[in-house]
């Protein structure tokens, strides 16, 4: 079984509106994009807003062509690019955050897309959290999660959360243990 | 004295605004005057224009009464609402007056008017009211008419009648304040937001060189409501409000 359908059929096997801290290596990171965009969203019929901190959405989306991902589904809400001061051409299928310490714009902009979409199923990826750790003290990032979460919940909202393993810290997993349903790990790389 | 209980059983003025109707514990008590304070930029037209667009879509007749403005010129620069339809203002739901042409047409010219101007003008202002069958009201702002009261007193007697006959007729009214960043009061003249039923606060907060837009229920008599801060943002599908994180407002907090 690849990483890719593994991460696909774990998913499916949680129940609605489940939130997941996926930890993740490295050498993972593409075929989890697969798994969760291209297989689960895609059988269930879900938009999905991909939240990223790590890398302007503008890499993701070029990505996904390489993979022959379908976008049209896909929006970003991208808390990266600004800071970086590379934003460059607004993609159609993005919004912009300034910065990656502005948490609640954050909330505002996942609140915005799923409110744009009332109706449709929904999927929000938060990549990542260790890129947000970088930004924020843990206190405020605990808060967070724990509202993003559990608003994304009372909207029947899946929330999949990536934790690169390599860089997770005990903090970090207490964090997501308290505020996830379910911690996944995938086999192989 | 009203109980919790009783307090809570008030007929509401739903908003429209979730995140604020959530605040409010249903809506905004209906008939009761709130004042809309904030400085520049922080979002106080767009919230009291969401209330009145909201209203028009209910069926609520709803005025906007521009004062500093001219309405042509707030409605080219309005948010492209998805819930928002010209024909609301074809079809009489909403309205928007200049207030400097009502002043005009009452003769009221002067710089400073005196306690008896002041009479002309509520009078006429409810004439509207009720004339349009008006539910929702917006007066913005409420410190340009102040500027032409002067006194203290007249200040206040124009809130208070307003407030009361307004409310007599079930209208709900936002009456926006401006106040400069660093005013500790409310209001311009200290006088407004003692009067009024409810104050809504819209700020600037500066957190590690972010500029947040907040809001803040300080005072609405007839329910129960939060009085927490909150961070808004401006969109096409309204405003939206999530709670501010206290972990990044206390001292080293992150």
């Amino acid at each position: 079984m690849t990483t890719a359908t593994q991460i696909a059929e774990k998913l499916d096997a949680l129940p609605e509106s489940s939130a997941v801290a996926l930890k993740i290596r490295g050498e993972q990171y593409f075929d989890v994009i697969r798994g969760i965009l291209d297989i689960f969203a895609k059988k269930k019929e879900m938009d999905s807003i991909y939240v990223t901190s790590t890398i302007p959405c503008q890499s993701i989306m070029n990505a996904l062509q390489v993979l022959e991902i379908d976008t049209e589904r896909i929006w970003f809400v991208d808390c990266i690019s600004q800071i970086m001061m590379s934003v460059g051409e607004k993609h159609p299928h993005a919004i912009y955050v300034e910065s990656p310490t502005m948490l609640e714009n954050l909330m505002l902009k996942v609140e915005y897309l799923i409110r744009r979409a009332e109706g449709k199923k929904k999927l929000v990826i938060l990549d990542n959290i260790n890129s947000l750790a970088i930004h924020n003290n843990i206190k405020i990032l605990s808060e967070f999660l724990h509202i993003l979460v559990n608003n994304l919940r009372s909207k029947n909202t899946y929330t999949i959360i990536f934790s690169m393993e390599e860089y997770e810290t005990d903090e970090m997993t207490n964090m997501l243990n308290l505020v996830c349903d379910e911690s996944m790990t995938l086999e192989g790389g | 004295m009203l109980g919790r209980d009783a307090r809570d059983r008030r007929e509401r003025c739903k908003t429209g605004i979730e995140g604020l109707d959530n605040i409010l514990n249903g809506g905004v008590p209906r008939g009761n005057t709130v004042l809309i304070t904030g400085s520049v930029g922080t979002g106080k037209t767009s919230l009291c224009l969401e209330f009145l667009v909201h209203g028009s879509n209910s069926n609520e007749p709803s005025l906007y009464v521009s004062v500093t403005e001219p309405c042509d010129k707030l409605l080219k620069n309005i948010i492209p609402y998805d819930f928002f339809d010209e024909s609301l203002m074809t079809d009489g739901k909403l309205h928007f007056i200049d207030l400097p042409i009502v002043y005009e047409r009452l003769g009221l010219e002067k710089a400073e008017f005196d306690f008896e101007e002041v009479a002309i003008l509520i009078s006429a202002i409810a004439s509207i009211v009720h004339e349009l069958g008006i539910k929702r009201l917006v007066i913005d702002s409420i410190t340009s008419v102040c500027y032409r009261l002067k006194s203290q007193e007249n200040i206040r007697d124009f809130i208070l009648k307003l407030g009361s006959v307004l409310s007599e007729m079930g209208c709900t009214s936002f009456l926006v304040s401006e106040i400069s960043p660093a005013e500790e009061r409310y209001s311009l003249y200290g006088v407004e937001e003692a009067i009024a039923d409810g104050v809504i606060v819209t700020g600037n907060l500066e957190r590690r060189g972010d500029l947040l837009r907040t809001l803040q229920v300080v005072k609405m008599r007839g329910t129960m409501h939060s009085r927490a801060k909150y961070v808004l943002d401006l969109t096409t599908v309204g405003v939206l409000l999530v709670p501010l994180l206290k972990g990044g407002s206390v001292a080293g907090g992150g």
